[in-house]
Parts: C-alpha cells; structure tokens; sequence
C-alpha cells in the first residue's frame, strides 16, 4: 500500500514538469529554497531571537534548579546533622545511665558492705556480753556456792554443837553438793 | 451546466493526478482545461472558470491587485543528471515573505522584551503576546515531548512552529499564496525534521544505541541453536520494518501538512465556483457564507497544523532519544 503510494509519488514527480506540473509535482529548486530559507531563519532567530525571549525564563530555570538542588544539599546536611546530634544525645544517654548504674551498684556494695559490719559488731557486742553474761553467772554461781556452803556449814555446826571450820569437811560439803549437782 | 460540472469534476481529478491525467489525455482541447497554466493565460479576457489547481499550484507569477508580476526564469542547474532550477516562484517568494515576517516579527519583539526586562518589568502588548506565544510552545510542547533537556530543540521548534504559521496565513490572504500547500515545502521542512530526528538519536543514544534503532533485536531470545536461526532472521524481517519506520514519520509529516492546506483551499474554491456555476443569487450568498464559515476554519486550521507539524516533531525526537 506504502509502497504502491510511494511508487506512484515517484511516477507523478518523474513526469518531466511541462508547464508548472500538479499539486504532487516535487520541485527540487522549491525544496532547495525552502531549506535555504528555514535554515537562514532558523540562524537568526537562534542568534538574535530566541535567546533574549526566552531568556528570562531559562534563567529563571536555571536559578530555580541551583535553588532546588541547594535546598536537597542542605536537606541532606541538616539530615546528616540530625543523625550526628542523634548520635551523640544517644552516646550521653548510655553514658549517665552506665555512670548511674555504676553508682547504684556501688551503692549497693557499700550497703551490704556497711550492713554486714554492723551485723558482725552487733554480734560481736552480743557475743561479748553473753560472755559476760556467762561469767557473771558463773561467778554469781560460784558466790552463791560459797555462801551456801558456809550457811550450811554454820548450820550443821549449830546442829552438832562443834565448830566444821577443817578444810576436810567443807571438801565432804561440797562433794555432797556436787553430787547434787550430778543428780540435777 | 452539466459541462461544468463535469469540468470541476476533472478539476478535482487533475488534483489527484494532474500530470498522469494531462499525460493520458494529451489531447489539446482537454489540456487548455486541466492545464491551469494556460488557462490562466487565456484568462486575461473575460472568463467564468476557475481554475483551481492553477490558484493552489505553484507559478512564476505572482497575481497582485496591481497587475501580475511575472518572476524571472534562471538556466536549471545539473546536478548529477538532475536539472535543479532554481528560479523564484510564487511559492518561494510567499515563503521567503513569510520568513522575513517571522524574523522581523521575533527580532522586534527580542528588543522590546529585553528593553522591558532591563525597565524590570514584563514585556508589554504584541511583544508580550509573542513572547507569551513563544514560552507557550516551549512549555507546553517542547519540553514535555522531548524529554529532559528538551530546551536544547526549542530554537528549532519554535521557529518551525511560526514559520510554518506564518506561510499558512499569508494562504489565507487576499492574493495570498500558500507555500504549504505545495508538497515540496512540505516535504523539505519534512526532511529536516527527519534530519533533526535522526541526530538527535545519535547524540542521545550514541552510535551504538543509534544503530540498535535500525538494527533491533529483541531481548529474552532463546539462547543456543534457536537464538542463533532466529536473530539474523528477525534482523532481516525488522530491518526493513525499523527502516519504512523512521521514513514514514517524515512522510506522513509532509503529506499532513500538505493535504491540509491544499484541501482547504480547493474547498473554499470551489464553494465559490459554485457562484459561477449557477449564477444565482441565492447560491451565491449561501457558497458565500459557506466559503466565509470554511475560511473561519482555515484559520483554525492554519494555527493547528503548525501545532500539530511542530507537536508530532517534538514527540518523535522525544521518542526518538527514549528508544532503546
């Protein structure tokens, strides 16, 4: 179909051009002219047209996408910005709470630290006066003994009549209080 | 009655097929009819016949209300076995006029526009009408179609764009001739725009890129013996095809152009013939109106093939820098 077209195109401009030819007559001086003449345009108005009319408005572009790169560059910065700031707020962060359970843990050893001291003086004190305790008894004990052996010795003395002063029967006293003390 | 039209029928055939037709006829009698040119000479004298083909054809002679001026013949050129002549037509000087408008209409409005910028204020009235006109195909139709840094084909889409506008306008001027409607023009504006076209591809797409528009494989061909019967296969099917392909857009560009102008033209002629046809009032204030209706859309017409030539340029370099 194209082609029939393009055949019958080529037929229709071979005919030698008697008179002027018709509509489909390609003229080649007609073409030449018409590139000439677009082409001289063309030169001028490129040189001395175009630029000064569309000047401003490509200038305009231009300034407008500097502005927009500028803004996608200090975007990009401040981001980085951000993030460094982030980074070091994070950084202090972790810091005082490392510093602060630091400090809790230290205070916690020194709690029990301090506790169990005063657990062991606590002790120590009980210790003590239950030794002491134990010594008083023990004296008090020992007193009582004596002073009971010497009533019992008065008293058996008054009951038999004589004076149990020999060492011999305050030995018989005490072993019949020890047995007793056995017997307890 | 039936003689005449009978006579704008072989008028409207002569159209389509003016030098095959004179060439079969050769007949004497039927020549001085469908030859405009002598017609036109005979018609000096009193004449009710309108000569169609002769007032949309090219000629060496430009009718004025003064008279008709007759341009002068040069020697054709040889080039190669080619007579190229180069003597002025009316086509050449109504196109050459359109040229000189354009470009003093666009360096006018360059000084004033600047003038305004450096008074710091927008460029008033028919400059400001024009530069509006300008950034309008910039933005609307350049940019968009051609693709990211598209501003660089603005200078040759804009002057095409008013050049072409211009040479359609003065068509429609008293006297007027329309160099569009001459399939030369037309096709030489076309050949340009293929040039354009074409390079643009090469620059943007390198000579390997630019190559693989002509020479185009597919991708996810089977590999191994398959891909190897196939891919010199498929190159000689699509060669062609890619080939017919880059030539048709031009083709198209200029026939469009061309068909637009000429048949607007043979509309509203032959409205008006139908005034002398019939010689009544009545037709002849109803062609009248229709021919004055026909002119309203020529003049929209006019504007819109400029658009559509300049529009369908952009979007094939677009096209042309997208491909892959």
């Amino acid at each position: 179909m194209k082609l029939t077209f393009a055949l019958l195109l080529l037929a229709l401009t071979a005919t030698p051009a008697h008179a002027q030819g018709g509509p489909l007559t390609v003229e080649g001086g007609l073409m030449f002219w018409t590139i000439v003449i677009f082409a001289a345009l063309l030169f001028i108005l490129w040189k001395f047209a175009w630029p000064q009319i569309l000047g401003a408005v490509e200038a305009r572009e231009q300034a407008l996408e500097k502005q927009i790169a500028e803004a996608a560059q200090n975007r990009e910065e401040s981001a980085r910005i951000l993030e460094e700031q982030k980074k070091l707020l994070q950084d202090a962060r972790s810091q005082a709470h490392s510093i602060v359970s630091e400090a809790g843990a230290q205070g916690e050893r020194e709690r029990t630290l301090v506790l169990e001291k005063a657990r062991q003086e606590q002790e120590e004190l009980v210790a003590r006066a239950r030794r002491d305790l134990a010594a008083e008894r023990d004296r008090a004990i020992a007193d009582l003994r004596r002073e009971a052996v010497d009533l019992s010795l008065a008293a058996a003395g008054r009951l038999i009549g004589q004076r149990l002063e020999g060492d011999a029967d305050r030995k018989l006293v005490l072993d019949y209080l020890g047995t007793l003390e056995s017997q307890n | 009655m039936t003689r005449r039209i009978l006579g704008i029928l072989t008028l409207t055939l002569a159209l389509l097929h003016s030098p095959a037709a004179a060439q079969e006829h050769g007949v004497e009698s039927q020549e001085s009819r469908v030859d405009g040119h002598e017609v036109a000479d005979a018609g000096h004298g009193p004449s009710d016949q309108i000569d169609i083909t002769h007032h949309i054809g090219n000629s060496s002679e430009i009718e004025t209300p003064f008279g008709v001026i007759h341009l002068p013949q040069w020697e054709p050129i040889p080039i190669g076995g080619i007579l190229l002549d180069l003597s002025p037509t009316k086509h050449t000087v109504f196109m050459a006029f359109a040229a000189f408008v354009v470009g003093l209409t666009f360096l006018l409005s360059a000084r004033s526009v600047k003038r305004a910028e450096r008074a710091g204020r927008p460029a008033k009235g028919f400059a400001g009408a024009m530069e509006a006109m300008a950034l309008w195909i910039r933005q609307e139709v350049v940019l968009p179609n051609v693709g990211h840094h598209g501003a660089g084909y603005a200078p040759y889409l804009l002057t095409l764009f008013f050049f072409i506008l211009v040479m359609n306008l003065l068509g429609l001027m008293p006297w007027g001739a329309t160099a569009t409607g001459n399939i030369s023009v037309t096709a030489a504006l076309a050949v340009i725009a293929f040039l354009v076209i074409e390079i643009s591809g090469m620059k943007a797409l390198g000579f390997k890129g630019y190559m693989n528009t002509i020479f185009f494989i597919p991708a996810g061909l089977p590999g191994g013996v398959g891909g190897a019967i196939l891919k010199p296969l498929l190159l000689v099917i699509m060669t062609p095809i890619e080939i017919i392909g880059k030539l048709a857009k031009p083709f198209a560009l200029a026939v469009r152009l061309f068909a637009n102008m000429t048949a607007g033209h043979v509309l509203v002629l032959a409205l008006i013939g139908l005034t002398f046809i019939f010689k009544s009032y009545s037709v002849g204030i109803a062609s009248s109106a229709l021919a004055t209706g026909i002119m309203l859309l020529e003049l929209f017409v006019a504007f819109l093939q400029a658009y559509v030539f300049t529009l369908l340029t952009a979007v094939f370099i677009g096209l042309m820098r997208e491909s892959h």
